[in-house]
């Protein structure tokens, strides 16, 4: 029986693994292809034009790619507290009003995308804040926003305050009590929270290019261009380095939120 | 006590957010002077741009072009007049949309200077007052090396251009095709039904309103019934539809033997591309007259590969450059542009990205002329005076989207 479950089980990492590294694969050979037409298995003309063009753009790319990332870091770091803040008041309180604010949250899910753009675009350059980097992370957090709160809220919901209640009946004060007990517990969903909200942001195209006006250059926005051309060779080795950079992001957010959380010495929702 | 501290930190959030909006949102105050750029000589323009920076918004899915501006065009500017060139690569429609929301929001000093644009766009951002103008003919470049009477330059899809806009580059819709899997070429649109029977499934052309399937639907309408009853053609549904009907009877015709039987269509012209390049289509189009040999010396299509146009001709147009109604950098916009009208420039456009030049051959000097000569187009190209002697015009802008909505109603799934 339990020999049967591993091979169910090996199977569906075979699944995994052929649906995700297969891609991934295509997607490297590609950005040495020029032509691979049907039907030949491999391609029929190799060429380092993209590679070529990327790195000679290296400098430029290196600093798109910084600001990129710190646009879209600061983003995710605003939209988890917030996020956290919200969700704390929406799950933990009582008050008037609540129903319309849990509402509030979710707008900009049902809100098209395009029209939210145009919209938030005039206003915007009224209040002077086309064209910067400040109403790009501005228009980010509104729709990285819902995906934190309703993260947040599932966490808090399940993580609760009873601990909390235990920590202020033990001498914590509240600020203790949340630093110290709720918010390790928290992690996970935090690195969640943080990881959607930065994705959301670094993937915004339409958005970031009618606030920031062509000005505020993010990678999305010169990658994009690319993929929309059908330059095949070109949109994979972007994406490849999309891919790669995104991870790399992840992995040293995780690796601080691990060593923050065992710092701490406790347990999910224990 | 817990709220009122929630309380006060909000409130300091709150303070410090709008203080940082209020900084970003000084613009800084127009340091030109008094002197409006439509009153000033040439002379006067180049020294008010100096030091500046002009942006220059456009589609950015072409990669040679992107190198070329970004690589030769800026560093020549820089060098020459001291003006700082931003590529923004951005499609027309989004260009238009933040024009519009600038406009509508007051901005005055715009953050679009130079745009790449033509057609209906023009047409449309022209009628909206968006653009800035009339400048042309202050652009010594303009009056010397350009055939200003030529309908090339003063007639975009059959609208005035009335020195709204300067040329950039021309354009000719040709077919492209693989001669050693089809050694037949199509020469008329009854020939071309012939083709599409005997590849039957590999042949299509993208879904209108993309441009390219866009032209290619007029050029089967030229071909069946005429181009000069257009040039002048009311602007009315029913009007359109009756002239056109032959044509929509063969489109329809055509769609049994097209690429999934004619229900559907390639979402765009690059979609097309990769599918003639992966094997997958027999036959391509384009507007990029030359481009083929490009993708032959990348590698991208085969040694044989051929582009070609009908015994009648195919249609043509010119893309153009204009100025947006509240850029920030008049001035440096119209010093640029000039530039780009200069037969170096234009010669080198030629060279390295094989576009159709906008300057009259014949305004040339020798030396000028030699620039041109020596280009090489390469394989696969039609020799240039062969297709410019077969260039038909343009359709009035405004048929253009009755076109595009007839063939939605009459001719996809028919």
């Amino acid at each position: 029986m339990r020999k049967k479950r591993v091979t169910v089980t090996n199977m569906v990492l075979a699944c995994f693994v052929f649906t995700i590294i297969l891609p991934v694969v295509v997607l490297l050979l590609w950005t040495v292809t020029e032509r691979w037409a049907w039907p030949d298995l491999f391609p029929q003309v190799f060429s380092m034009r993209a590679l070529a063009g990327i790195f000679q753009k290296g400098g430029t790319l290196t600093r798109i790619f910084l600001s990129s990332i710190m646009i879209s870091s600061v983003v995710a770091v605003l939209s988890v507290v917030i996020g956290t803040l919200t969700a704390r008041a929406l799950v933990l309180y009582e008050f008037r009003g609540k129903g319309l604010i849990h509402f509030l949250t979710v707008l900009p899910f049902m809100v098209p995308a395009t029209a939210f753009a145009m919209g938030i675009q005039i206003a915007f350059i009224k209040m002077g804040l086309n064209n910067t980097v400040m109403g790009v992370v501005v228009s980010h957090l509104i729709c990285s926003l819902p995906y934190a709160v309703r993260l947040m809220m599932d966490g808090t919901a399940a993580v609760g305050d009873r601990l909390e209640e235990q920590a202020r009946v033990l001498g914590a004060s509240a600020v203790q009590a949340f630093v110290r007990v709720t918010l390790p517990v928290l992690v996970p969903v935090l690195l969640s929270a943080f990881s959607m909200s930065y994705i959301v942001s670094f993937s915004q195209y339409f958005l970031t290019l009618l606030i920031g006006g062509g000005q505020v250059r993010t990678f999305t926005v010169v990658m994009v261009p690319y993929l929309l051309s059908g330059e095949r060779n070109i949109a994979c080795a972007y994406s490849v380095i999309f891919l790669g950079v995104t991870l790399a992001v992840f992995g040293i957010f995780e690796k601080i939120a691990d060593r923050w959380s065992r710092n701490m010495d406790t347990e999910f929702y224990a | 006590m817990k709220k009122r501290i929630v309380a006060c930190f909000m409130t300091i959030v709150m303070i410090f957010g709008l203080a940082a909006c209020g900084n970003n949102g000084q613009k800084e105050e127009d340091t030109k002077g008094g002197k409006k750029e439509s009153d000033m000589t040439f002379d006067e323009l180049k020294e008010a741009a100096k030091g500046s920076t002009v942006t220059f918004y456009g589609w950015g899915g072409d990669e040679l072009l992107n190198e070329w501006l970004d690589d030769v065009f800026a560093p020549a500017m820089k060098e020459e007049y001291d003006i700082t060139m931003e590529r923004v690569p951005m499609d027309i429609d989004q260009v238009l949309s933040q024009l519009s929301g600038e406009l509508q929001a007051g901005e005055k000093d715009g953050s679009i200077d130079m745009i790449w644009i033509n057609g209906e766009n023009f047409q449309s951002a022209k009628e909206n007052n968006m653009l800035y103008g009339p400048f042309v003919e202050k652009l010594p470049n303009f009056e010397e090396y350009i055939d200003t009477e030529s309908e090339d330059v003063t007639l975009d899809f059959a609208y005035p251009i009335e020195g709204y806009e300067a040329p950039y580059g021309k354009a000719q819709m040709v077919m492209i095709a693989d001669t050693a899997v089809t050694p037949d070429l199509p020469k008329n649109t009854d020939e071309l039904k012939e083709f599409a029977e005997n590849n039957k499934g590999k042949v299509t052309y993208p879904a209108l309103p993309d441009f390219t399937g866009s032209v290619f639907v007029r050029n089967v309408i030229y071909d069946i019934c005429g181009y000069e009853q257009f040039l002048d053609m009311e602007a009315d549904k029913e009007t359109v539809k009756e002239a056109i009907e032959p044509a929509l009877e063969y489109l329809r015709q055509l769609n049994p033997y097209l690429w999934n039987e004619g229900k559907t269509f390639p979402d765009s012209s690059t979609t097309m591309d990769n599918m003639f390049a992966d094997g997958e289509l027999v036959l391509n189009m384009t507007y990029d007259a030359f481009g083929t040999s490009i993708k032959i010396e990348d590698g991208t299509y085969t040694e044989t590969t051929q582009s070609f146009q009908f015994d009648k001709g195919t249609i043509g147009n010119t893309n153009f450059m204009a100025i947006a109604a509240n850029s920030g950098n008049k001035a440096g916009a119209m010093v640029a542009i000039n530039e780009m009208m200069s037969p170096k420039i234009q010669a080198d456009r030629y060279d390295t990205m094989k576009v159709l030049p906008v300057v009259d051959y014949d305004k040339l000097s020798d030396e000028q002329k030699e620039a041109f000569d020596k280009v090489d187009l390469g394989k696969g190209n039609i020799p240039q005076d062969e297709l410019l002697s077969k260039r038909l015009p343009e359709m009035p802008a405004k048929l253009v989207p009755i076109i595009e909505e007839i063939w939605l109603e009459e001719v996809v799934g028919k």
